[in-house]
């Protein structure tokens, strides 16, 4: 149901701006309490062959919906009821340059009573996920056509060209960037440029300079059933040598029960029919006036565009 | 017996065959899906004016001049409607949700001058606005409406089924809260589209729309634009997330 949809979004968004110990608990007590069964560890997958499905165009067919296993969408390195999505290096710990660990380190202080607007999460204002930390909000979808593999997320999207088109040039900065990729055997490999370093990766101010270069394995299990995203960021700019996280995912079937949250779905109006779950409109900013607006300082008093 | 007989209406005739022929012949090269079915993939842009007014204007300080895209002319608006369309014209500067980059509904996303990617499978259509970067899914697998009405959908419910090589889409459910156009034009919740997309030629397609609104029109009433394939060597849909244009700023983190 869709208002119900938006009010859980709304609900989550709460979690994200206000950020109020109570409210936070609350939270994680729900998440622990079945929306979703976290692992707190996960098998690697091997990159080779890939024995299932294929597209009319020889893509292995791995469309549907997915969520990540381990949750933990509040930060990306914390242990604890998740396993650090860091995985290289060793310690589980991003390794920024001074100067960016210090900005971490003021965001993460000013999240829970922001006195400037940047200390406010981009995502709690409807901005999309960005890459990669769209892979641990909530599922998603995969769609694939000759050419493309799309990946519907509940905010934003992207177009994964497997089309040859080249990257844009690089003074083009995108919530995004740009996803240009091909397979081999059971693996998408992306290579994604023109990120505008503005998403965050999670509520303790963790991020990724603007010109970094990310690449990106998926990493399909020969069933199908499961993927490893493993996510490799290069930018000097900001750390001093190369990391790499790894997130594990699940594939969601009609087997599941819809959770608005991991499996954000509703059965399909097919009467007589087999059971088939579909996406639902994602709407954000059009119903966030208190959240991503005012009470976030943003107030609306004129036009967003000039177009 | 007598009108046959003059050149005047044989000529008529012959042309009227003629055009008859086009789309038949067109329909042998449009693109198709292995399934059989048109294959609507690919960027697309109408050319028209439309989402400036869809009704015939001549140029303002606002919008170029347009001749119109509703069938008839005018929108055929009950009374107190058409009070308020003239009040949503008059403070269109301040009112269209437009500018708020809020989705712009359906079939304003059709018409809205920035392109869109249709990305096709058999069960469906996905419609990938760069204004946005709204999604809109078309459902081509049987399924009927929610039996869940009144969910208010920006972009509404739609539904479509094949009638020949025309896509004939049921769009409803609909929130009130988005306009037809930058001039005012509106519609309630009760909101009711049939949307029919055609080949014209493997680049071309004709999108007519149906609307049908008791609340604000007294008949439904229709419009037609033209969608032309974009084969610039560079197309493609960039993201313009524009809601976050204000916050921007912002972020990210710098090096001081």
């Amino acid at each position: 149901m869709n208002m119900r949809s938006r009010i859980t979004t709304l609900a989550a968004l709460v979690v994200a701006v206000v950020a109020q110990a109570p409210l936070a608990q609350a939270q994680a007590q729900q998440d622990d309490g079945g929306r979703i069964a976290r692992e707190t560890s996960y098998p690697l997958i091997a990159e080779g062959r890939w024995p299932g499905k294929r597209l009319r165009d020889g893509q292995p067919d791995v469309e549907g919906f997915y969520s990540n296993t381990i949750g933990n969408h509040g930060n990306w390195v914390k242990p604890g009821r998740a396993p650090s999505r860091v995985t290289d290096p060793a310690d589980g710990q991003i390794p920024y340059q001074p100067w960016a660990r210090a900005k971490q380190k003021d965001f993460a202080a000013n999240f829970s009573n922001p006195t400037k607007p940047e200390y406010i999460e981009p995502l709690a204002r409807c901005a999309p996920g960005g890459v990669p930390k769209s892979f641990v909000w909530h599922g998603f979808e995969i769609r694939q056509y000759p050419g493309y593999v799309v990946l519907l997320f509940d905010s934003g999207s992207r177009v994964i060209h497997l089309d040859g088109k080249p990257q844009l040039p690089d003074s083009v900065k995108l919530w995004n960037g740009g996803s240009r990729g091909h397979w081999e055997g059971n693996t998408l490999l992306v290579d994604v440029r023109n990120t505008n370093g503005k998403a965050l990766l999670g509520r303790q101010g963790d991020f990724i300079g603007p010109n970094a270069v990310i690449a990106e394995r998926y990493i399909f299990a020969p069933d199908g059933g499961r993927f490893n995203y493993v996510v490799t960021v290069t930018d000097p700019e900001t750390f001093t040598r190369p990391w790499t996280s790894t997130i594990p995912v699940r594939r969601y079937t009609e087997q599941d029960k819809p959770d608005n949250w991991n499996y954000w779905v509703v059965a399909a109006n097919l009467p007589g029919k087999p059971l088939v779950h579909e996406h639902v409109e994602r709407i954000c900013v059009e119903n966030n006036g208190p959240f991503g607006g005012g009470a976030v300082g943003v107030p609306f008093d004129g036009p967003l565009i000039l177009r | 017996m007598r009108r046959f007989r003059t050149p005047g209406a044989l000529l008529v005739l012959a042309m009227t065959v003629t055009m008859a022929m086009v789309p038949a012949l067109g329909a042998d090269k449009i693109p198709r899906l292995p399934s059989g079915k048109p294959d609507f993939s690919g960027i697309w842009q109408t050319t028209s004016p439309a989402d400036y007014d869809l009704e015939p204007h001549a140029g303002r300080r606002d919008a170029p001049p347009g001749a119109g895209v509703v069938e008839g002319g005018t929108i055929p608006y009950l009374p107190d409607a058409l009070a308020q369309r003239q009040h949503n014209f008059d403070r269109r500067a301040a009112l269209d949700p437009r500018l708020k980059c809020w989705a712009l509904g359906v079939p304003r996303n059709v018409y809205y001058p920035e392109p869109f990617q249709i990305f096709q499978r058999d069960r469906d259509l996905t419609l990938l606005h760069q204004f946005g970067h709204q999604v809109r899914t078309i459902y081509t697998n049987g399924s009927l409406h929610p039996q869940e009405q009144d969910q208010g959908f920006f972009l509404g419910d739609s539904r479509g089924r094949w009638e020949g090589d025309t896509l004939v889409v049921d769009v409803n459910d609909f929130i009130d809260e988005t306009w037809l156009d930058r001039a005012g034009n509106f519609h309630s919740d009760k909101l009711h589209v049939v949307e029919r997309w055609k080949y014209l030629d493997a680049n071309t397609i004709e999108y007519r729309a149906t609307l049908d609104d008791s609340e604000v029109y007294s008949r439904p009433w229709a419009i037609t634009v033209n969608l032309f394939r974009n084969r610039d060597k560079n197309a493609q849909i960039i993201e313009d997330y524009c809601f976050t244009y204000e916050y921007d700023p912002f972020y990210p983190p710098r090096k001081e």
